[in-house]
């Protein structure tokens, strides 16, 4: 089956607006734009594409000078909140939350994962939960709330839907509700992450109802647990990149060396130890297993021409002094 | 409220993407990577931004579009298998350099729609005129039929063939904007 050029689509595109502009959006005809849509993925894209173009169009015929229109300002996006700003008062709330908490759970079960183990848990009400290294889940399934508590570490949940019992996940005082979708959360000290990667949740802090902030897919938070909520821009592909850890891999995408070696040592016995700290913003990029330190550090020797020792067994150390033989070989 | 959104996204992506498309263009042929796969890139891309929910917050969208072709590149690259960071480093050799065009470019790029209007204005007569009659007299697709004495299939496909035009135009500029290295090259 040979694949359609774009250039077919991009006319296919053109006649589909076209059509709806004489027919208008009828049943019949946004049905079968849905299917045409539905034939690859790259046909939503030249939809949109077609539609700005139209717009173009439309806007030349009616004299619109496209240099005046952009005087209106565009809004501009709030920036992200930094985490630790909103960490102010975060241990007290802790505190209290540690207290009423104690009781909740007594029939739960409780899943623990050492290092480095990434464990895949069905549950009974047929979600799945993605438990990542050193985590403990405790998963209490109510006939009219399906409810987990995340103690330590990070999860991710496929819920299987069912708007009657909706399902709940806490952590510290951080409560994240979904019916049916997916999504991630993650332990912080203060506060938790919440990544979206399907449907739509809410999310927010125990004791703070009215400030519940809803989570679409590609959406990520950092929800504290004094309910401040700092929610990133949308950035699905970012998410799915943080959620790598799934299938065991560590996927970095311009991630800095600091944090890249950070994220190896939350699963590995042997710590990569950075000794150069002006190669911490080197930009990385590649897919790398979780459990294998050793090779990512080989190929930090390649790709940024650091020195590497790993004559210690308990750690890998990245940058520092080079050896003697190693500089008059450079020079 | 579909019909609301798809309208907003139009008129977004027509201001803040479509001037700067050329220019992604010219640096994916830059970088080596070939026409056809480009154009796919390219649907790939508008077919993400189309799903961003608050896609009017996104303050530099021409640098948005910039780095959501660079990770469909960089996906393909890694889907392809898994790649060790010596690759990556030889792939910003070739070009992939982090660097979204700069405002200057992008009023650049603005003189360079001028281009797509100079092909708009050399539309064949009844398709300008099909224009017009949309646009200054608001008619509907029915009623210039009528009124030019045609059938509606003609004001459809001229409708058609205009957005056409544009689409082909929008594609045809980055040949000549692919001359201009703007972007870092460091080929060793």
């Amino acid at each position: 089956m040979s694949r359609q050029s774009a250039e077919a689509i991009e006319e296919e595109a053109a006649e589909w607006l076209a059509r709806i502009d004489r027919d208008g959006e009828t049943p019949e005809l946004m049905q079968a734009l849905g299917q045409w849509l539905q034939g690859d993925t790259r046909r939503e894209g030249a939809l949109v594409q077609a539609r700005a173009a139209f717009a173009l169009l439309n806007d030349h015929f009616s004299g619109v000078d496209p240099n005046e229109e952009e005087a209106i300002d565009a809004p501009v996006r709030a920036g992200t909140i930094g985490r630790r700003r909103l960490l102010a008062g975060g241990a007290a709330a802790l505190a209290a939350s540690f207290a009423g908490g104690l009781f909740l759970w007594r029939n739960g079960e409780t899943y623990r994962t050492g290092l480095g183990e990434v464990r895949r848990i069905p549950l009974a009400d047929g979600s799945v939960a993605a438990i990542n290294t050193e985590s403990v889940v405790q998963v209490a399934m109510a006939p009219d709330l399906r409810r987990v508590e995340v103690k330590s570490g990070e999860a991710w949940f496929q819920v299987a839907p069912n708007p009657s019992r909706p399902f709940l996940v806490e952590t510290g005082r951080v409560r994240v509700r979904a019916i049916g979708t997916a999504f991630s959360v993650r332990r912080r000290e203060g506060g938790a992450d919440v990544l979206v990667t399907e449907g739509v949740v809410e999310a927010w802090a125990d004791g703070a109802e009215g400030n519940v902030v809803k989570l679409a897919a590609g959406n990520r938070a950092f929800v504290a647990d004094d309910a401040a909520i700092a929610v990133a821009a949308s950035a699905p592909a970012s998410v799915d990149r943080a959620l790598a850890w799934r299938a065991g891999q560590i996927d970095l995408d311009g991630d800095p060396l600091g944090e890249a070696i950070e994220e190896f040592n939350r699963y590995n016995q042997r710590k990569l130890v950075l000794a150069d700290p002006s190669a911490a913003g080197e930009p990385l990029y590649g897919i790398f297993r979780i459990d294998d330190p050793e090779g990512f550090a080989n190929a930090i020797r390649h790709g940024l021409d650091l020195p590497v020792q790993t004559a210690d067994p308990r750690r890998i150390v990245i940058g520092g002094p080079r050896r003697p033989q190693e500089s008059s070989r450079k020079s | 409220m579909g019909e609301d959104r798809q309208t907003r996204v139009a008129d977004w992506v027509k201001r803040e993407v479509l001037p700067c498309e050329h220019l992604v263009r010219a640096w994916l042929a830059r970088s080596l990577v070939s026409h056809a796969d480009s154009d796919d890139l390219i649907q790939e891309a508008y077919c993400r931004l189309a799903k961003i929910d608050d896609f009017e917050s996104i303050e530099r969208p021409d640098a948005f579009f910039f780095q959501t072709v660079r990770n469909l590149l960089l996906n393909q690259i890694r889907h392809a298998r898994i790649i060790r960071i010596e690759t990556a480093a030889e792939l910003d050799d070739l070009g992939l350099a982090d660097e979204a065009p700069s405002p200057e470019r992008i009023v650049g790029a603005r003189r360079d729609l001028a281009r797509v209007r100079e092909r708009i204005d050399a539309l064949p007569e009844r398709c300008r005129r099909i224009f017009e009659m949309r646009r200054i007299e608001g008619l509907s697709q029915r009623e210039i039929a009528a009124r030019m004495g045609v059938s509606e299939n003609i004001v459809e496909h001229d409708t058609a063939k205009a957005i056409k035009l544009v689409l082909k135009a929008l594609r045809r500029s980055s040949d000549v904007a692919a001359a201009e290295p703007y972007l870092r090259t460091r080929l060793r």
